[in-house]
């Protein structure tokens, strides 16, 4: 509320996604990289594997160009998106752990030194010196992991600093151990598939063979390490948090099933192709594993991110940016008291503060699709009942007169012809489009709250007597509006899904 | 359960303050070794001053000094969205789609730098198109800090600039503000990269020369221009001067003089000295001018102070550790033991 708001068209959550997932992706590869690549020079120095040392040099200088530049700026990057994105998040995040922060930067600055003078020192170095610097490079890349970790599973988990603000409490909070865990299996499973796109360019022959299973056991290690942790992530997140997702929000349930079938996919994928053909084993093959690695983990971290939700800060800031612990003042002053940066149209300033911080008009999560159809009171009652909504929406804390407000603005913007002549459709088609803007936003198809079964034998009259009465059913459910073409073809759907019929 | 208020700062204001301004001015000494350097290699390069192997030579320190540049500036970025968030993100938001675009001019700056020195590496030779490609990319960083900085100590602007457009696609517009600013800021770093250019150059008469005419007019040009800049702050000046800005400027301008002076007397770690202390007076200086900035709309002393010592005794403890493993790690690179070239003729 303290801030302006960055009115951009693409949505908050791909901006961030585009970003974060690059990042992670980069640097949990430069950690378990640097491990990668000094346990394999301390193995063929032993060995005196001439080979083996030279394609160890032409990955450090993949792995410095890929880590130093793309990763630690992409770094700095994430630090100004959430900033922009997220400024009343980070700010709490920043006066509450900058001392993490901070400790976190030590381990980077030496991390970055380490891996320069690693890169530059195969030839000008002793065996044991440039060890060393990897040794050191490696303690430092996941020395600052174990520390961002911390702060990471604070935003799903704060555990008992919610009673205490004791910094420890919130840095060993409940997913602490498992994450950790978890991303230091990815760091392994990475350096595996970075190892095998690398060595996926060498020449046919003994040495490629031997180096592709090498790598191939890495990232099939790492992804056996990552899925055992996975399942203790899930248990380690209060059931409250994951009972909630697995009844109302089809996000972060998809990107875990996605995760699972990815993961499967990528261990079956590399333990195939490495037995098979380790010696022809090509770039097209190793570019495909790294794909699957990063849609991976991207749909881990999409799932991650999601679980969080109502909230940015799990029991402390909603997804908005508003402050749990403000609620009182936002319902007795309204939130337009509290939003310092005001444009002169409340009604948009109240929609970006409530809503765009997840919704965009006509882009990702777009609202205008969404309201077609629908006439003012209805978006009012949505609005007011947004918490009850599926998908786990924050709710709404201002005045009833400010929620008229962003009804007005919505509706405004939205096209309020009856959804017959929105739509070319009719019959059980237009009732199906009627459901999915009346019902659905609330009694999706097939998930907790489905209320099919409950149709069962009713007469058209009762359907439409129960449509009369939506008000009276149960808390925040919108009186129906919808003209009679509407309600016609809705009481049609609504009985053939009484009578078992699939949307 | 009433839930912990953020809104403190997790140690002594002077603390933060100190580490900020010290953080803040390696990170700039960095930069403008970086910046300056690359600016004089290519303005060398183009009057074919210097070339060859003494300019590949240099060229071949920028990614170092791009990664220390990097590294040294996520501190002092910290320690100041810890004390001025409202304002700093404010300005950031404003401006938001210039701001991010930063890291994407850093990351085409560091790769043209590599690429740079890579080649001079193989070929002996500078592309100047790279260095060129590298110095527009921290240029255009430089200009965008100096304009979102400036904005954030501009809070009726800022309003007035939101209250008109909410894109991020908007500029700075009161160039007057920090115009000034930035150009002191460029001249800095080509005063400290000409310092820079002429220590790498020591054996190397052009060079060396080259390095030293940056430093000489350049230190001429910045105190030039920080005098116009001065007189620009119109209102804030008699504020300012009332401030403990004024003695830490002439100590900061003798600092610079001694640094010329001991330079000239090849002297050079001493000048070196001199010249980062001068650097850091002028980080305070602009840490006061803040300050000034924004009286009237942000307060200092309003901050809660609940320290965090034991999170803050780990970072000291890491802090102190980061600078011995840096420092033997260099002495480890730099002054390789008599018997590497013996052992690695038995390495395989």
């Amino acid at each position: 509320m303290h801030y302006p708001f960055w009115d951009q068209p693409i949505g908050y959550g791909v901006l961030m996604a585009v970003i974060a997932v690059f990042h992670v992706f980069v640097s949990h590869f430069a950690i378990g990289g640097g491990l990668y690549l000094v346990v394999n020079e301390r193995l063929a120095r032993r060995a005196g594997d001439r080979e083996r040392l030279a394609f160890l040099e032409q990955l450090s200088k993949f792995f410095a160009m890929v880590t130093l530049v793309a990763g630690a700026l992409t770094g700095v990057g994430i630090w100004f998106v959430i900033g922009l994105l997220a400024p009343a998040a980070t700010e709490a995040l920043i006066h509450n752990y900058v001392w993490g922060w901070a400790t976190e930067w030590t381990f980077f600055v030496v991390e970055i030194a380490a891996a320069m003078l690693y890169f530059y020192g195969w030839k000008r170095l002793t065996a044991k010196a440039h060890l060393t610097l990897g040794w050191i490079y490696f303690g430092a890349a996941w020395l600052s992991l174990v520390v961002i970790n911390g702060i990471l599973t604070f935003m799903l988990t704060p555990g008992r600093w919610l009673e205490t603000g004791d910094f420890w409490q919130g840095f060993f909070n409940p997913t602490y151990w498992p994450s950790l865990v978890l991303r230091t299996g990815v760091c392994v499973m990475l350096a595996g598939l970075y190892a095998l796109l690398v060595a996926s360019r060498l020449e046919a022959g003994d040495f490629k063979a031997r180096t592709v299973r090498h790598a191939a056991g890495w990232a099939v290690v790492g992804l056996a390490v990552t899925a055992l942790a996975q399942a203790w992530y899930w248990k380690a997140i209060p059931v409250a948090v994951t009972a909630r997702a697995l009844e109302t929000m089809p996000t972060p349930v998809r990107a875990i099933v996605l995760s699972l079938w990815l993961a499967a996919a990528l261990g079956a994928g590399v333990v195939a192709l490495v037995i098979l053909a380790p010696r022809r084993f090509g770039t097209t093959a190793a570019l495909g594993f790294m794909a699957l690695g990063m849609a991976w983990f991207g749909a881990f971290e999409w799932s991650r991110e999601s679980l969080r939700k109502p909230y940015i800060l799990v029991g402390y800031m909603y997804g908005n940016g508003a402050e749990v612990a403000q609620t009182a003042t936002y319902q007795r002053d309204g939130f337009l008291s509290q939003i310092t940066y005001r444009t002169g149209d409340d009604g948009a300033d109240l929609f970006r503060h409530a809503c765009r911080s997840c919704h965009t008009l006509d882009g990702y999560k777009a609202l205008k699709p969404a309201l077609a159809g629908a006439d003012r009171a209805y978006i009012l009652a949505l609005i007011q009942g947004a918490h009850l909504l599926r998908g786990n929406m924050p709710p709404f804390l201002g005045t009833a007169a400010e929620a008229e407000q962003i009804a007005d603005h919505l509706y405004q913007r939205t096209d309020h012809r009856p959804l017959a002549a929105i739509y070319p459709l009719d019959g059980l088609a237009l009732g199906r489009r009627a459901y999915d803007l009346r019902c659905g936003k609330c009694h999706a198809i097939g998930t907790a709250s489905d209320k099919a079964k409950s149709l069962a034998g009713q007469s058209a009259e009762d359907l439409s007597g129960l449509l009369d009465m939506a008000a009276s059913l149960g808390e925040g459910m919108p009186a129906y509006t919808g003209d009679a073409a509407e309600r016609k073809a809705l009481v049609a759907y609504l009985r053939s899904l009484g009578q078992g019929g699939k949307p | 359960m009433t839930l912990p208020d953020y809104h403190f700062i997790s140690a002594p204001l002077w603390l933060v303050t100190t580490l900020h301004l010290l953080t803040l001015s390696l990170h700039l000494a960095a930069m403008s070794c970086l910046f300056g350097g690359a600016l004089i290699v290519l303005w060398a390069g183009v009057r074919k001053q210097w070339a060859g192997p003494d300019a590949a030579g240099f060229v071949r320190v920028l990614p170092a000094a791009t990664a220390a540049t990097v590294s040294l500036g996520v501190a002092p970025l910290l320690f100041l969205q810890l004390v001025y968030p409202r304002q700093v993100y404010a300005a950031a938001i404003v401006s938001g789609w210039f701001w991010l675009a930063v890291i994407g001019a850093v990351i085409t700056a560091y790769y043209a730098f590599y690429r740079t020195s890579f080649q001079a590496h193989r070929t002996g030779q500078v592309s100047l198109g790279l260095l060129a490609l590298a110095a527009l990319g921290l240029l255009y960083t430089s200009l965008v800090y100096s304009s979102v900085f400036a904005l954030a100590e501009q809070p009726d602007l800022l309003r007035a600039l939101y209250a008109k457009d909410q894109s991020g696609w908007v500029w700075n517009p009161a160039l007057g503000a920090y115009g000034l600013r930035w150009l002191h800021m460029v001249l800095g770093a080509l005063t400290v990269g000409g310092f820079f250019v002429s220590v790498v150059g020591q054996k190397a008469p052009a060079m060396a020369a080259t390095g030293r005419a940056a430093l000489v007019g350049g230190m001429a040009a910045t105190a030039a221009v920080g005098f116009l800049y001065l007189l620009s702050l119109d209102a804030d000046l008699p504020i300012y001067m009332r401030t403990t800005a004024m003695p830490v400027l002439v100590v900061a301008l003798a600092l610079a003089l001694a640094a010329l002076h001991l330079h000239s007397r090849k002297r050079l770690a001493l000048a070196g000295l001199c010249l980062f202390l001068s650097v850091f007076g002028m980080v305070y200086l602009r840490h006061v001018l803040r300050l000034v900035r924004l009286r009237g709309s942000f307060d200092l002393a309003a901050w809660r102070i609940a320290p965090q010592w034991s999170p803050f005794l780990l970072f000291l403890v890491c802090f102190i550790l980061m600078l011995v493993v840096l420092v033997w790690m260099a002495r480890l690179f730099f002054r390789p033991e008599p018997e590497v070239e013996s052992q690695r003729k038995h390495q395989p």
